[in-house]
């Protein structure tokens, strides 16, 4: 017996042993929201404090290891990893630093969410300048990726951030700003995470206010006129968006506007201004599930739409609210297939004649597209990867697609010819997503790519920061 | 096996897989990326039970269930090292289906010991005392490891979870004082 035990004891300790050894080594896997690139890397790092963050950096370039930085991971094209890199999460990294009501800024930790600042300023009536539809995302990822929105008085992120203090390759800790370091401003800001750690960043707020919801059909032929006349010269309106039909019966020829105009009677603010919850969200998504499915669903989830949105024209909205929209409906669990996003920019006098042409490759080929949004973003050409050469409209995709290498190809086919498209309406593409452009399509969307990537190299000679959009486009 | 240390062991194996099962279920979902895969997961363990079950009844009436008892813990303790190092929805699938004929075994073994041991008059009341003992201890169990886990990661307690198989392995094997 006690023999047996012996052994018993021996064998277990070898097992014990050897699944140890193997637990250390077991490779991390790691994807974006896009699902479409996993990557075996080497270890993850939650930040915490700047001390922590500096040694890391610092021991990655002894050790010659490379760095990635990660918010939410909503870049879809690898944007916040690397094979065998770290990924250092700034999730954790979340602290309000600085807050000046008077002055109307705000300095927190990048890894903040817009939704901790939001709760923050609120009771104050002060709200964001610039910043996307949700507000899931982290200051950082957004910075890095410079973001808009909405809001179409105020520029693009970038526009709103008064300085930040950067993490640079060296290990070294430096003010950036328009006039501090400043050559460095327009590289970090679109930047992708390639120029070091964003670790605390400074932006300026504007008033809270409360606006009226003005929706209406309108045929897409009469949408830029409209938006230049009844919008953009209409001061009273603050933000705008508008979507466009995927469904097959009219397909991107009916779309429904919705405008955000200053309410008359600001006093109402106070009984408005009340943060929104997240709602349950259960019809949307099943709307999004049966137009996943069918030219049928997506018929009807148009018409459903254009009611819904329509039908909310004459409430009023506080300023804070209008920009946290729900995102839960959206969110999609499924093994064999994704949702990815791709986003077009179109100059205003071009809109109409692009959606012809992009209708025209649509009708042809096989592409599951559920939803379009219209955006309008303004000419912004400070960020050196600026997608906004002049005045233009964003169109946002939302596409179903399987996470085979065969559905990839498929899909890669399909939006190579979109961007083509594209690019002869002298209009460019949003660089957050996977990997589909070819090079020679980021080199006419972004001419300063070049100039980017020697930037990047100058900066940081030894590569120490690190990511799959760099491997892709820097060659 | 007398009794006696069939509860104790019984009580020391139970109480570790109702530690287990809950962070083993939080590690299933996070190994599979849908729910798809994780109810494949979880019905590949009752199906390959569900087969198994006669085989595994006669194989205890001709080895004894001390013996199936000691193939169980000694089966679950080297299982539960290679959970943590589970990352491809296949190594789970493999897992369940090891687990199924494990946990086959324990059931089965479990409920013919009972049946042997017990005369039919006072069976419930037996049984229930059974009960008692058994499920008590995964109770105190379960509630000290909330406290716990603060403290270790979660790879680490499948670690140690597998040592208190071996331990109950031990106690089975243990030469019984009558």
């Amino acid at each position: 017996m006690k023999k047996k035990i012996i052994l018993i004891s021996i064998l277990y300790g070898i097992g014990l042993a050897f699944s140890l050894w193997l637990y250390h080594h077991k490779p991390i896997m790691m994807e974006d929201y896009g699902q479409l690139l996993p990557t075996k890397i080497k270890e993850v790092q939650g930040a915490k404090s700047e001390a922590a963050l500096q040694n890391w950096v610092k021991d990655s370039i002894e050790n010659g290891e490379k760095i990635s930085v990660a918010g939410m991971q909503h870049s879809q094209g690898g944007q916040t990893y690397y094979p065998n890199g770290i990924v250092i999460d700034m999730k954790n990294y979340d602290k309000i630093l600085d807050y000046n009501p008077e002055e109307k800024t705000i300095t927190v930790q990048s890894g903040a969410t817009w939704e901790e600042i939001q709760k923050k300023i609120n009771p104050d009536h002060l709200a964001l300048q610039v910043m996307q539809s949700q507000n899931i995302f982290t200051i950082g990822g957004s910075i890095s990726v410079n973001a808009h929105g909405r809001d179409i008085r105020y520029g693009s992120l970038i526009d709103t951030v008064e300085s930040f203090r950067l993490l640079t390759p060296k290990g070294d800790i430096i003010n950036v700003s328009r006039v501090e370091n400043s050559t460095l401003f327009p590289l970090v800001i679109g930047g992708y995470g390639l120029f070091g750690i964003i670790l605390d960043v400074t932006l300026h707020l504007t008033d809270d206010e409360l606006y009226q919801i003005r929706s209406r059909s309108i045929d897409y032929e009469d949408y830029p006129y409209y938006f230049i006349h009844e919008v953009q010269q209409n001061e009273e309106i603050r933000m705008h968006i508008a979507r466009l039909s995927v469904a097959p019966e009219t397909l991107l020829r009916e779309m429904y506007v919705t405008d955000y105009e200053l309410a008359a009677n600001q006093k109402n603010l106070a009984n408005n201004a009340e943060l929104k919850r997240d709602t349950l969200a259960a019809p949307q998504k099943f709307m999004l599930g049966l137009s996943r499915y069918s030219d049928w669903g997506k018929n009807l989830l148009w018409d459903l739409q254009n009611k819904l949105y329509v039908g909310q024209s004459g409430n009023y909205i506080s300023r804070n609210n209008a920009m946290r929209g729900d995102s839960k409906f959206m969110e999609y669990e499924n093994p064999n297939k994704t949702e990815i996003l791709q986003e077009y920019f179109v100059p205003i006098d071009e809109f109409t004649s692009y959606l012809d042409d992009l209708r025209e490759v649509l009708e042809k080929e096989e592409l599951n597209l559920l939803n379009i949004t219209v955006r309008y973003v303004n000419k912004d050409e400070e960020a050196v990867l600026s997608y906004a050469k002049e005045e233009m409209f964003a169109l946002v995709l939302l596409i179903n697609q399987g996470k085979s290498k065969k559905e990839i190809e498929k899909t890669e086919k399909v939006l190579q010819k979109m961007i083509d498209v594209t690019l002869k309406h002298d209009g460019s593409y949003y660089l957050p997503y996977y990997s589909y452009p070819t090079q020679a399509q980021m080199d006419e969307a972004y001419p300063r790519n070049k100039e980017f990537f020697e930037q990047k190299k100058k900066f940081d000679p030894n590569e120490v920061f690190m990511n799959l959009f760099y491997k892709e486009y820097s060659q | 096996m007398n009794f006696r240390k069939f509860l104790i062991a019984q009580s020391i194996l139970i109480a570790a897989s109702s530690v287990a099962f809950p962070f083993y279920l939080l590690l299933i979902k996070n190994v599979g990326d849908s729910y798809s895969q994780f109810g494949w997961a979880y019905g590949l363990f009752t199906l390959t039970a569900a087969l198994a079950y006669p085989l595994i009844g006669r194989l205890g009436d001709k080895f004894g269930d001390k013996k199936m008892l000691l193939i169980y813990t000694l089966g679950m303790a080297a299982v539960m090292l290679l959970i943590p190092l589970l990352y491809e929805v296949w190594q789970v699938y493999l897992v369940q289906i090891v687990m199924g004929l494990l946990g086959a075994i324990q059931k089965n073994t479990e409920k013919a010991f009972l049946a042997r041991h017990n005369n039919s008059e006072t069976a419930g009341k037996q049984i229930g005392k059974y009960h008692l003992h058994v499920s008590l201890w995964s109770g105190i169990v379960i509630i000290l490891t909330g406290y716990l886990i603060d403290f270790l990661t979660i790879a680490s307690l499948f670690y140690l979870i597998s040592f208190v198989y071996i331990i109950a392995s031990f106690v089975i094997m243990k030469r019984e004082t009558v």
